[in-house]
């Protein structure tokens, strides 16, 4: 009797990964991971927020927390913790914007109003002006130098560190501490404006 | 402002930032010369820059506290259609749930609204998808929708049933009525489950807070927030899993936590969990003071008190509880009970005092698990097992079938009868070898009784290429070696030398000596042809083995002709239907690995007719034909039609050969890899690592079938961004190859094409490029133009030299695998989605949109197919 091998004997050609986005199916699998993530991140805000009042709400934390939570689900699985970091700091932006919105809509009566130079006490205290300023002056830099508004994203709403940083845009740790210091001070500037 | 402009401004300031506080004016005085504008505005950043105190030199963390604090929805409007917000009911991830009356008929409603709308398509997706799942479903039990909108700004919202109820365990916790009462309102939840199960609907977030209570003792189910349709269930494992990470896991089945797929069981193991509350006063894993990750390890992995137990009831009373209780809530899906109906049944059998149809779990159910726990000490057995049938196999065929009459029929007779009484010494002769009997005494048995038959030579060879054989099975191939070189004596008939000769050319292959195996098998051949008398059945073999080899070699274009040629021969009459199979199985290798995968699938149908026409159902060979059509599935990139073959052929290899054998890892290692395509991984690593260990230790650590394991662990690490694992299980994978068959083998380039992917992955491109073309060269060697490795290698270049930016020389790579893939497989393989992919990209680069359109659009078109 002879013995053949089956095909399983036979290994074959490993996959590629598709990191580029680009396509239709891209974006569908980007947008599900940013809504999951936009949802998981609301819902460990409002944890925080419910259990006592000395526990503070570092993004870096809620955003860790998150890719602690979701790691395991796929797609999730294939996406690398920086690439993650990278939605979670759009979300975090856009959960705190829509909040600031709204709860600026509540007390302007739907109008809103930028933070100018002599924001009142409150206002300071509160910070949600200056950070619908701030969001406004990004969209502007988004529309000039799409890699630094991704770079004071991901450092300012999704706290990856310069390191991290450094990896995710494919530049030098120096380059980072550069770019920063002259997207803050630009920024800054343009609040002010 | 535009880009330049703002360049010129963050270049001037980082210049002026790094000069002493002195120097920066007069620096700025010359470089911006008349431009004011932009002195003032660099000035202004310098200013900004040694002043902290902004949001943006502060961390968020106050800032979110802030706005996070409270978060009115005072932006909604009081009013929606007829109806009146009155209260928040609840709020989720997707939505908020409010309390509203209906303006002029005074009716209170739910009304659910989706928050963030804005935000996603994928959002108002699910959103909608509850929507038309709760109009499909009418039933007393289950809170129906009324009405559906949109507010102006595009926020959906839709009307449902408002449940006035408490949940179903602070109900019965308050009433404390007796089991009885207690079972009879758990009944009309299964019910109201089952007719969600009858419109093809699962729950997936059965809980108390979801199953309210009336005061009149009616059962109201609300929230198919996450609820699935059975049918589309494929495309929704993926989606299901994250979304049961926003839930809390104490009614979540271990399948759902670790991510498989999810059935009617699931909605039947909640179920469980919520009747055994309902009994116990207790939940059955006490998950206060638990980190999610420790939940779900308890979940998955403790088993439950009995509910009599957790109760502090009396255990003879409550047995038939704890059966029902336990049946619902096994972890594995497949022993719970398989329906909704089917617990229902179970609930009135216990009601009417009738026996149960579950049972506890029985002593075989017992064993089943002891022999898991431990296979390494049971494999042996295994083994014996396998050689023992072998051996039957050879006395009962083989020898009844052996050419030489000379034998006499009585004298073969005792010869046989001595040899099985010689071979199970110390057993029950009815009942087959002694328990401890290992494989190695059997074969020792064997020699020994072979190296007696001096005196019938031709019996002796025939027992040494058996046990050979055997042993080559087994893996043991130095041991077969030595045998099947025993088997070439010189004096015997040419028909039976040349059996041997084929025979050790054979274990060559497996050897990975293939120039080696080619020549002696060619020998074979020559003899068995120059025979006299000619036997036709040793011509037959001895072709076919030379197909093997140059399959093996990877010459499909030679092979397969000749392997025509073979199952031409082996048609004959009387011919033995097994051969003929295993040559249509081989031919059907060639044919795939040629890449003709219809024509592959073809000739495994008729292997696997014959196969189960003279063996049965259940014999290793079946399982190896639903392999190669799992294959098949697995190239058309059917995965999970691919997975259910596997699943056959791996109950068919683990009761056949037991845990821990190479069948049973290489069917192992196959499964695992039609999990990873479904990106099932955690399920799929401990397979294919079970099966490394298995070959290792079987074929030792630098053998090609520890290769082929190796290759798929490599590509688990790499889809999961594990670089190092998966470049140093390549690395060991290429030079496993390369000392078994050489450079100028397509299973070396294979292994360097697949490192060469790692680099890919890394986006080290230059790199990467540089070993594509080796392995393209390499491939040029030895397999058809048309091959689809050749056809992979090719986009895999085009990618990497996109990433070089070198679009004109990428297209041309990519365009030509491209075309090799379409006219070989489905077109909605993944490679045919990455060549399209890619297509794209370079055609957008090379400024060429009507291009870049067209695959575009097949791209959109396949997905949708998928």
């Amino acid at each position: 009797m002879t013995f053949t091998n089956a095909l399983r004997e036979k290994p074959s050609e490993t996959v590629m990964r598709d990191h580029e986005p680009g396509s239709k199916a891209e974006k569908q699998t980007l947008d599900y991971l940013f809504s999951v993530t936009y949802e998981e991140l609301r819902r460990l805000a409002s944890t925080v927020k419910r259990n006592d009042a000395s526990s503070t709400l570092n993004p870096t934390a809620l955003v860790n927390e998150a890719w602690l939570k979701l790691v395991k689900s796929p797609p999730f699985e294939t996406t690398s913790p920086l690439h993650f970091k990278r939605i979670a700091a759009r979300a975090m932006r856009q959960v705190l914007i829509e909040a600031a919105r709204r709860r600026n809509a509540g007390k302007r009566g739907g109008q809103v109003i930028f933070a100018g130079v002599d924001l009142a006490v409150t206002e300071i205290a509160f910070g949600g002006q200056e950070l619908l300023a701030l969001d406004e002056a990004l969209q502007e830099l988004e529309q000039l130098e799409p890699r630094q508004a991704m770079l004071v994203e991901s450092r300012f709403f999704g706290g990856l560190d310069v390191l991290e940083t450094a990896e995710l845009l494919e530049v030098s740790e120096a380059t980072v501490h550069r770019e920063w210091r002259a997207a803050k001070a630009w920024l800054k500037h343009r609040l002010r404006q | 402002m535009d880009t330049a402009r703002l360049k010129q401004i963050q270049g001037l300031f980082l210049e002026a930032a790094d000069l002493p506080e002195t120097e920066r004016r007069p620096f700025l005085e010359t470089a911006c010369g008349d431009d004011g504008a932009l002195r003032a505005e660099v000035l202004a950043m310098l200013q900004e820059d040694a002043h902290g105190g902004s949001l943006l030199d502060g961390d968020l963390s106050q800032v979110a506290r802030n706005i996070l604090s409270e978060f009115p929805d005072s932006h909604l409007p009081k009013e929606l259609g007829p109806y009146r917000l009155l209260r928040m009911l609840g709020e989720g991830g997707m939505g908020v749930v409010f309390l509203a009356e209906r303006a002029d008929l005074g009716s209170l409603v739910a009304i659910k609204i989706l928050r963030d709308a804005w935000l996603s398509p994928a959002r108002r997706e699910r959103f909608a998808t509850e929507q038309r799942t709760l109009a499909q479903l009418n039933h007393p039990s289950i809170a129906r929708l009324y009405d559906a909108d949109t507010l102006p700004d595009g926020t959906p919202w839709f009307v449902m049933e408002y449940v006035e109820g408490v949940p179903i365990t602070e109900y019965c916790r308050m009433q404390d009525g007796s089991i009885e009462q207690r079972l009879r309102l758990f009944r009309s939840v299964c019910e109201a489950v089952q007719y969600a199960h009858g419109h093809a609907i699962i729950h997936r977030d059965l809980k108390p807070s979801n199953i309210l209570v009336r005061s009149d003792g009616a059962i109201g189910l609300l929230d198919f927030g996450i609820s699935k349709q059975l049918d589309d269930l494929g495309q929704a494992v993926q989606q299901t899993r994250t979304e049961l990470r926003l839930m809390t896991p104490a009614y979540a089945a271990p399948e759902q936590l670790r991510g498989e797929r999810v059935g009617v069981f699931t909605d039947v193991y909640a179920l469980g969990v919520i009747l055994y509350e309902l009994l116990a006063g207790c939940a059955p894993f006490d998950l206060s003071n638990r980190t999610p990750a420790e939940a779900e390890r308890i979940i998955v992995e403790q088993e439950p008190e009995k509910p009599s137990v957790a109760g502090r009831q009396r255990a003879s009373a409550w047995a038939d509880l704890d059966v029902l209780c336990l049946t619902a809530i096994r972890k594995d899906a497949e022993r719970r009970y398989r329906s909704t109906e089917a617990l229902i049944r179970d609930i009135d059998h216990y009601l009417a005092g009738e026996p149960l149809e579950a049972r506890p779990d029985t002593w075989r159910y017992r064993l089943g698990k002891f022999v898991r726990r431990n296979r390494r000490a049971v494999a042996a057995t295994a083994l014996a097992t396998a050689a023992v049938a072998a051996l039957i196999v050879f006395f009962t065929v083989r020898l009844a079938t052996t050419r030489n009459t000379a034998v006499a029929a009585v004298a073969r007779m005792e010869r046989v009868q001595q040899f099985m009484l010689n071979l199970f010494s110390g057993g029950d002769k009815s009942a087959g070898p002694a328990e401890g009997l290992k494989a190695a005494t059997l074969i020792d048995r064997g020699i020994k009784e072979a190296q007696t038959l001096q005196g019938e030579p031709e019996l002796q060879t025939e027992l040494y290429l058996t046990l050979g054989g055997i042993e080559q099975k087994l893996g043991n191939l130095p041991q077969a070696d030595m045998l099947l070189n025993a088997a070439l004596a010189p004096h015997n008939p040419e028909s039976l030398v040349a059996e041997s000769t084929v025979a050790l050319g054979l274990l060559r292959v497996d050897q990975a000596r293939l120039e080696d195996a080619e020549r002696l098998i060619r020998q074979g051949l020559t003899n068995a042809t120059q025979a006299r008398p000619r036997d036709d059945r040793a011509v037959a073999k001895a072709t076919a083995a030379l197909g093997k080899v140059l399959e093996a070699k990877g010459s499909y274009d030679k092979a397969i002709p000749v392997l025509e040629e073979a199952v031409k021969l082996e048609s004959g009459p009387g011919s033995n239907p097994l051969d003929t199979a295993a040559t249509l199985k081989e031919l059907a290798d060639a044919q795939f690995y040629a890449g003709h995968y219809d024509i592959c699938d073809n000739l495994t149908q008729r292997s696997l007719a014959i196969h189960r026409r003279v063996l049965g159902g259940k014999h290793p060979l079946v399982a190896d034909d639903l392999i190669n059509l799992g294959a098949v599935q697995f190239e058309r990139g059917h995965y999970v039609e691919a997975e259910q073959r596997y699943r056959q052929a791996l109950d068919i290899n683990e009761s056949w050969y037991g845990h821990d054998h190479p069948e049973t890892a290489s069917t192992l290692s196959m499964l695992g890899r039609s999990l990873v395509f479904q990106h099932r991984y955690d399920e799929a690593v401990n397979l294919v690592e079970q099966a490394l260990a298995i070959q290792e230790r079987v074929y030792g650590a630098s053998h090609p079938k520890v290769a082929n394991v190796l290759n798929e662990l490599g590509t688990i690490a790499l889809q999961r961004d594990k670089f190092d694992e998966a470049a140093s299980r390549f690395q060991r994978m290429v030079d496993i190859y390369k000392a078994a068959y050489g450079e100028h083998h397509y299973l070396y380039a294979l292994a360097l094409s697949n490192l060469a992917s790692v680099y890919l992955a890394q986006k080290d491109y230059a790199r990467a490029e540089q070993m594509f073309r080796e392995v393209i060269r390499r491939y040029a060697e030895t397999l058809s133009p048309n091959h689809p490795f050749r056809a992979i290698a090719q986009i895999k270049l085009g990618r990497a030299l996109t990433g070089e930016k070198r679009y004109a020389e990428a297209e041309s790579q990519a365009l030509a695998g491209y075309n090799i893939l379409l006219k070989q497989t489905s077109p909605t393989v993944s490679w045919l989605q990455s060549a399209r992919k890619d297509l794209v990209t370079i055609y957008e680069a090379l400024d060429q949109p009507s291009q870049a359109a067209h695959f575009r659009t097949e791209l959109a078109d396949t997905v949708a197919k998928r």
